[in-house]
């Protein structure tokens, strides 16, 4: 096993610098994703359960528009 | 057992719910698995050192890149022939994860370049048409949440993706057709690979990761459309699947 060190031979900012950016790319897809789902649970819990069961059931059928 | 019935996007809502730990937890052990290898297992390059390291998420981020293209073009274009909501939605929920991957892609490409070639970045065949690639993700994303009504953004979208994805096999033989300052592929199908062991399994571990993670990713996005769409019928199979 290799330990590499940090300063990578002196080419640490690019090495460190693609890996950052990439981290920071994957962690705004998930956090973006969670606060879209967050938002989305928060409207559905707030509005009425009030839409007929036959309705969701004939919406939950369908396939195409 | 009827399969057909899972083509409607809230039959399919909880299933893709039960998938995604399917796909998360593989994809987080394999990023940590394929980053051990390539920075503690895999030797220094002998020309470039240590920083072809950066090949480790760059060549998985733009195979990723192209493979998602051409995945969120045949959903939109089975969406927009069959009029099937389920495909346009996964077309639109690939689109972000694909343009991240193409982000990635360019970004360490030109963190590789500036060592490598001594510059950020050239107008080559291969780096601009990646570019191009990520201008027509950018425009899919765009002109879908640029039109109000899901269904003509959706048909809007499948006619863009499907005139895109003729970039692709541009992208992928550029090497090939031009004379560009980009290396060729290291990795062919039929042909022997021209990199150690331990470089090939550190890259192959770290596509497979990117891979699982695209899945878990556009299902979770795709389960956030659904909703957004239609959130009574999903409601309704969520209890009742």
């Amino acid at each position: 096993m290799n330990w590499p060190d940090l300063s990578m031979s002196g080419q640490g900012f690019y090495i460190w610098g693609a890996y950052a950016f990439s981290l920071i790319a994957i962690v705004w897809e998930l956090v973006s994703l969670r606060q879209r789902k967050r938002a989305l649970l928060q409207q559905q819990s707030s509005e009425s359960d009030s839409v007929p069961a036959s309705v969701l059931r004939r919406s939950a059928n369908e396939t195409s528009s | 057992m009827n399969i057909y019935k899972y083509a409607s996007p809230a039959m399919f809502y909880p299933v893709a719910g039960k998938m995604i730990p399917w796909f998360a937890i593989p994809a987080a052990l394999l990023f940590a698995v394929g980053l051990f290898v390539g920075f503690f297992i895999a030797p220094p390059d002998f020309q470039q050192r240590e920083v072809y390291r950066i090949i480790f998420i760059h060549v998985p981020a733009a195979w990723m890149g192209m493979f998602l293209y051409v995945l969120m073009a045949i959903y939109a274009g089975v969406g927009w022939a069959f009029n099937a909501r389920l495909s346009s939605m996964m077309a639109s929920s690939l689109a972000i994860t694909g343009a991240m991957f193409t982000a990635i892609s360019l970004v360490t490409g030109a963190f590789w370049g500036k060592p490598t070639w001594g510059t950020w970045w050239v107008w080559d065949a291969r780096m601009t048409s990646t570019l191009i690639l990520m201008f027509l993700y950018i425009g899919f994303i765009s002109l879908q949440a640029a039109i109000d009504d899901p269904r003509r953004a959706d048909r809007a979208g499948a006619v863009l993706a499907l005139v895109g994805v003729i970039n692709v096999p541009i992208i992928y033989f550029s090497v090939q057709w031009w004379n560009t300052l980009h290396q060729g592929a290291t990795i062919r199908i039929l042909q022997k690979p021209t990199i150690r062991g331990s470089m090939l399994a550190a890259l192959l571990i770290m596509l497979a990761a990117c891979w699982l993670y695209s899945v878990a990713v556009v299902l979770i996005r795709l389960r956030c459309i659904i909703l957004e769409r239609e959130q009574n019928a999903a409601r309704f199979a969520e209890v009742h699947v």
